[in-house]
């Protein structure tokens, strides 16, 4: 459940933005950028005041003397390995799943010399656990079985809308360097910038790696074919050795951008390119929607996003029939649209088993 | 990258807790999860990246000998904070008498949230206002440091610099005042908002 409120941001002062949790964000890391460009537009006389505050903010920071997540991983390495063996396995490292295999085997060879139930099931506590966690992380399933679409939000908050049939898989929490999910069928993705933590789609023998941008993708488990065309950004796609998941044994990688469609055939494995002049893929109205408002009254911009994401919004309609919303929202996910719908017009929001409510004390004109 | 911001606290105590009992892993993702922040936290003390880097191989191993001990504790960003700073002031002091504040060697830096209404104008602010921040004593600007970048309280900052809450509160309000005469003083220049692209 996601909960937002709006700050008096119209009155604010250069004390206040600094104190401002979410001002500092966008500073310090870029958060909502969509949002602030907005804010940004719509108030221009509050911009000297924020733009003191961003320079109060950037001299209180500092200068930018960063280290790169691949030395944060390998100083870590280096302080585990520093650590004195106590005779445990490394299993953190990633040995523990042949470590849990040997035990399989030990506890088989000693079921099989001493027929001794006792031993077997002594082995079998100590492996349970361990086994477990052979599983990885719990994963979620989602299938759309109904015969509209059906909108997904993942823990990171990108949002997948379902065609119908199509599946998706995902863990309960991403790892902290990739998002990674499966899919067959057809979707329309939005995610949720974070260079830091690509999200990587495995949809039959393709990959896609994207950092944050919109993509449709057709991937039935019936066709040779898997397509994938990019609405906005840049995405990375390339081939997957069967049965393998590991970043190493990919081999061809095409580079897309807007409008471009890449068709990957399973069977012979080639990668071809085009052009599209819209980029529609699944035929779905996301695809080619703009989301671009201008004094739209407020109960027409929330059915729009209703149609489009196949998501059920309540709201008290008569409350915010003087509403109107200017903005020309991008490919954030459903959450963060209307996360920035709200703030604009003062209103919160509460998404709740996939409903999500509404609550706006109207608007003052 | 986004190293400042704080994974959900109670996953985080879980993390502890695991961590306390031994686990490895969780200990490994309590070292990687600050690793960053903390790092960024001892550019304040010393341009010598090697020694920082020292200092925090240090401070974990040493935190790892004695994490049967440490399951009481609670506020655990600002305990790593306190154990990075004791380490490497006690170092530096032992290097040479005074802290060396690396950051005002550097005048032209380039940051990639600094591109969003970038213009001469702009460069211009951030020079003063780094000269303004410059001028402040290198305990108020570290107070300042962690309060808006870290998002530390009150009492956590004590806690890291060993001071009474009221010395804290003090340092923050004077700093802000200082700051605040800046730009107060400041020419208000008309900022043009660029129409970013859209992504």
């Amino acid at each position: 459940m996601i909960k937002f409120s709006m700050n008096n941001y119209k009155t604010f002062e250069v004390k206040d933005w600094i104190e401002d949790n979410r001002f500092q964000s966008w500073v310090f890391h870029g958060k909502e950028d969509a949002f602030w460009q907005q804010f940004l537009h719509e108030n221009p006389l509050q911009s000297a005041g924020m733009e003191t505050a961003k320079e109060i903010l950037l001299a209180v920071r500092g200068s930018q003397d960063t280290i790169s997540g691949s030395e944060v991983k390998q100083q870590v390495a280096k302080i585990l390995d520093a650590i004195p063996e106590d005779g445990r396995s490394q299993w953190w490292k990633g040995n523990w799943l042949r470590f849990a295999a040997m035990l399989l085997l030990m506890s088989g060879i000693g079921f099989g010399l001493y027929e001794n139930k006792h031993y077997t099931a002594l082995f079998q506590a100590i492996i349970a656990p361990i086994v477990e966690n052979a599983s990885g992380p719990e994963m979620v399933e989602v299938t759309n079985r109904s015969v509209d679409i059906k909108l997904v939000n993942l823990p990171d908050g990108s949002s997948v809308v379902l065609k119908r049939n199509a599946r998706i898989t995902y863990p309960v929490t991403f790892a902290k360097n990739k998002r990674e999910v499966s899919l067959s069928g057809e979707a329309f993705f939005e995610v949720v910038k974070n260079p830091a933590q690509p999200f990587l789609v495995y949809a039959g023998s393709m990959v896609t790696k994207v950092k944050g941008t919109s993509f449709s993708i057709s991937a039935n488990d019936a066709e040779d074919e898997v397509k994938l065309v990019v609405k906005t950004g840049v995405v990375e796609v390339s081939a997957r050795e069967q049965g393998r998941r590991s970043a190493s044994s990919v081999s061809e990688k095409r580079i897309l951008e807007a409008n471009e469609q890449v068709t990957f055939n399973q069977k012979s494995r080639i990668m071809s390119t085009k052009m599209l002049d819209k980029p529609v893929l699944i035929g779905l109205p996301v695809e080619k929607q703009d989301f671009e408002f201008r004094r739209t009254p407020l109960n027409e911009v929330f059915a729009s996003l209703e149609k489009t994401y196949g998501v059920t919004i309540r709201v008290n309609k008569a409350a915010i029939s003087n509403c109107t919303l200017t903005a020309k929202l991008g490919d954030e996910p459903v959450l963060e649209k209307l996360e920035m719908i709200c703030a604009v017009v003062n209103a919160k929001y509460e998404s709740r088993n996939g409903v999500v409510i509404i609550t706006s004390e109207g608007c003052e004109y | 990258m986004d190293h400042s911001e704080r994974l959900s606290e109670p996953k985080l105590i879980a993390c502890w807790q695991q961590f306390c009992a031994g686990d490895k892993s969780a200990f490994g993702e309590i070292t990687e999860l600050n690793y960053a922040a903390l790092y960024h936290y001892g550019t304040r003390f010393t341009s010598d990246r090697d020694l920082i880097k020292d200092c925090l191989q240090d401070i974990f191993l040493e935190i790892w000998e004695k994490r049967a001990a440490l399951s009481y504790i609670s506020a655990i960003k600002p305990y790593l904070f306190q154990s990075l700073r004791n380490n490497l002031v006690r170092r530096i002091r032992k290097q040479v008498n005074f802290f060396e504040i690396a950051e005002n060697e550097i005048l032209h830096e380039v940051s990639p949230e600094s591109d969003w209404i970038i213009n001469e104008t702009d460069q211009l602010t951030a020079q003063r206002m780094k000269r303004a921040l410059e001028s402040l004593p290198k305990r108020q600007k570290e107070a300042l440091y962690l309060k808006y970048y870290e998002n530390l309280s009150y009492e956590e900052i004590a806690l890291v610099m060993g001071l009474q809450r009221q010395a804290v509160a003090n340092y923050l309000q004077y700093g802000i005042q200082k700051l605040r005469e800046y730009w107060q003083h400041a020419i208000i220049f008309l900022i043009i908002i660029r129409e970013t692209s859209w992504y």
